[in-house]
């Protein structure tokens, strides 16, 4: 059996390692480092899963580890790799409405806020600490990646910050609610469709959303409400 | 006073000017395999150095005193600073030495000093450095600020030397606040010393230097002491770092035994940390000077949520 209290600064230490890949994600502009990030900061969660399991003994925290591992670790990661390769763009370097610089100082709000927040929520509920650390970051995490979707102009970086969302509800999943398992695998199952739509849409995704309907306007897939 | 402090006084300073070009020399080595040279010796920085102090100083027409005070004043502050963090061994606090706001000014006052002299020999290089270098601190100090007070939040003190007592005293040091705001010290190093991807020390190229550029105008024994005189603020950056994150065997009682153990493992563990800034160096380009704030954001973010995690967690 190993020491609970070493587990637990374990943990806490991987959770600052994985808001490090949210902010990593907020300001990288090379598309394989995005990737690279998101693949560890999977892994990182797969990791806290793993010793969230030590510590409970359930196994159903080990099966999550495990999903955790193959789908996020190893098969969305090689589906993006994909894309990337075949749209032969390497770095995203447009921003909207917000600069990495706001986003990070913005996010450093958006952490405040969600603590704020929790805090009154769970005032009543006797949630340990490090419970109550987890859930913060959590919802951070999600608020973050939704800080993603909204400043970047790349579809493929859009995407990846989508899945940092879902880390984050993982994350929440894993410190507060108790996701029952099967709605985590339902969860995954979406996401891997979506990352394999994505890559069948890759041909024509070399840009941004904008010039992507342009295109599909030319193609007469879709007017955008217009016809023509 | 008490003979615990006097004797640091004594060797601390001048382990750490002895010490501060050979982490110099060794970056710029790491750098070199990097690029698949060989680069020059160890020790030839300290030849260097020695050449310097026997060659004349030549002094612009247009200069004042300014130019002729500078280097002198910017080793004694850095080596007032060098009394605030212990490499060898921490000593019974004494009066306001190791109080982290004296050290925060200590490194303002040989950056100021540092844009005045370069202004002074009146030469365009100089000038645009100086400009360059005031325009990066305006916005660098403030996360330098933050970095400092979380570390000072995070260790419940504002002398470094009751900090670094308590990290060398702890069995398992890594907490995660720590872990953050030593990315943020990490990035204040990098910064302060003008390192890539901020500035290039190894070039004198009009586009890209800052902190070559307020010494150009230098010559002589005065371009030794202000080179010796950033070797030992790049040292006492490493040192903070060190002792934050990785003090183990620094000795904090005079034992001349435990003393001379402390000083080789700093030997050590400097020396794989200039390795890491070595390889970090050669594993980015410069940025564009509009874009440095965004890395100084990170050094902000890192150390706000230092704050927060250590009011919250």
């Amino acid at each position: 059996m190993i020491d609970p209290f070493l587990l637990e600064g374990l943990i806490k230490i991987l959770f600052v390692f994985v808001l490090i890949s949210a902010a990593l994600i907020i300001s990288t502009r090379n598309l394989s480092s995005v990737l690279t990030t998101y693949t560890i900061q999977s892994f990182l969660l797969a990791l806290v899963s793993f010793l969230l399991y030590l510590m409970d003994e359930k196994g159903q925290l080990l099966l999550l580890a495990g999903l955790t591992l193959a789908s996020k670790v190893i098969l969305i990661p090689y589906f993006i790799s994909r894309i990337e390769e075949k749209i032969k763009i390497g770095r995203d370097l447009h921003f909207t409405y917000l600069e990495p610089t706001t986003s990070l100082l913005l996010s450093i709000g958006l952490i405040l806020l969600s603590y704020v927040f929790l805090s009154r929520i769970f005032e009543d509920l006797s949630l340990s600490k490090l419970f109550f650390f987890g859930a913060v970051i959590g919802v951070s995490l999600t608020l973050m990646g939704m800080l993603v979707v909204f400043s970047r102009r790349k579809v493929i970086t859009k995407v990846l910050g989508y899945l940092s969302m879902e880390n984050g509800v993982l994350m929440f999943g894993l410190f507060v609610t108790e996701i029952p398992f099967i709605i985590e695998v339902l969860i995954i199952i979406d996401l891997v469709i979506l990352v394999m739509l994505t890559t069948i849409l890759a041909v024509g995704m070399d840009s941004s959303i904008e010039e992507y309907r342009q295109k599909f306007r030319k193609l007469q897939i879709w007017t955008g409400g217009r016809y023509l | 006073m008490n003979t615990s402090f006097l004797l640091f006084a004594l060797l601390n300073p001048i382990f750490a000017l002895l010490a501060a070009p050979l982490y110099m020399a060794l970056i710029r080595k790491v750098k070199a395999y990097a690029q698949g040279r060989k680069g020059p010796r160890l020790f030839q920085v300290y030849y260097d150095l020695r050449k310097l102090l026997h060659k004349e100083v030549v002094y612009s027409s247009t200069s004042s005193w300014i130019m002729r005070f500078t280097p002198y004043l910017n080793l004694s502050a850095l080596l007032i600073a060098s009394l605030f963090v212990p490499l060898l061994f921490v000593p019974e606090p004494v009066g306001g030495f190791g109080h982290i706001i004296v050290f925060l000014y200590l490194l303002a006052l040989e950056r100021f000093f540092t844009a005045l002299g370069g202004l002074d020999a009146g030469s365009a290089f100089g000038g645009m450095g100086s400009s360059r270098s005031m325009s990066l601190a305006a916005v660098i100090e403030p996360s330098m600020v933050v970095a400092f007070a979380a570390l000072a939040f995070v260790l419940k003190s504002l002398n470094m030397h009751e900090m670094f007592a308590l990290t060398a005293s702890e069995v398992l040091p890594l907490s995660p606040t720590l872990v953050l705001v030593s990315i943020s010290l990490f990035i204040i190093l990098i910064v302060e010393t003008g390192r890539l991807p901020v500035d290039n020390p190894a070039t004198h190229l009009e586009l890209t230097m800052i902190n070559e550029a307020m010494i150009l105008e230098q010559a002589g024994k005065n371009l030794a002491l202000l080179e010796l005189a950033h070797a030992l603020k790049q040292l006492l950056l490493m040192g903070v770092l060190i002792n934050t994150i990785f003090p183990i065997g620094l000795s904090t009682e005079l034992d001349s035994g435990k003393i001379a153990v402390s000083a080789v493992l700093f030997l050590l563990k400097a020396g794989l940390l200039a390795v890491v800034i070595g390889l970090f160096e050669s594993s980015l380009a410069k940025m564009r000077l509009f874009r440095l704030p965004a890395f100084y954001v990170m050094a902000f973010f890192f150390s706000a949520l230092t704050i927060l995690i250590e009011v919250f967690a």
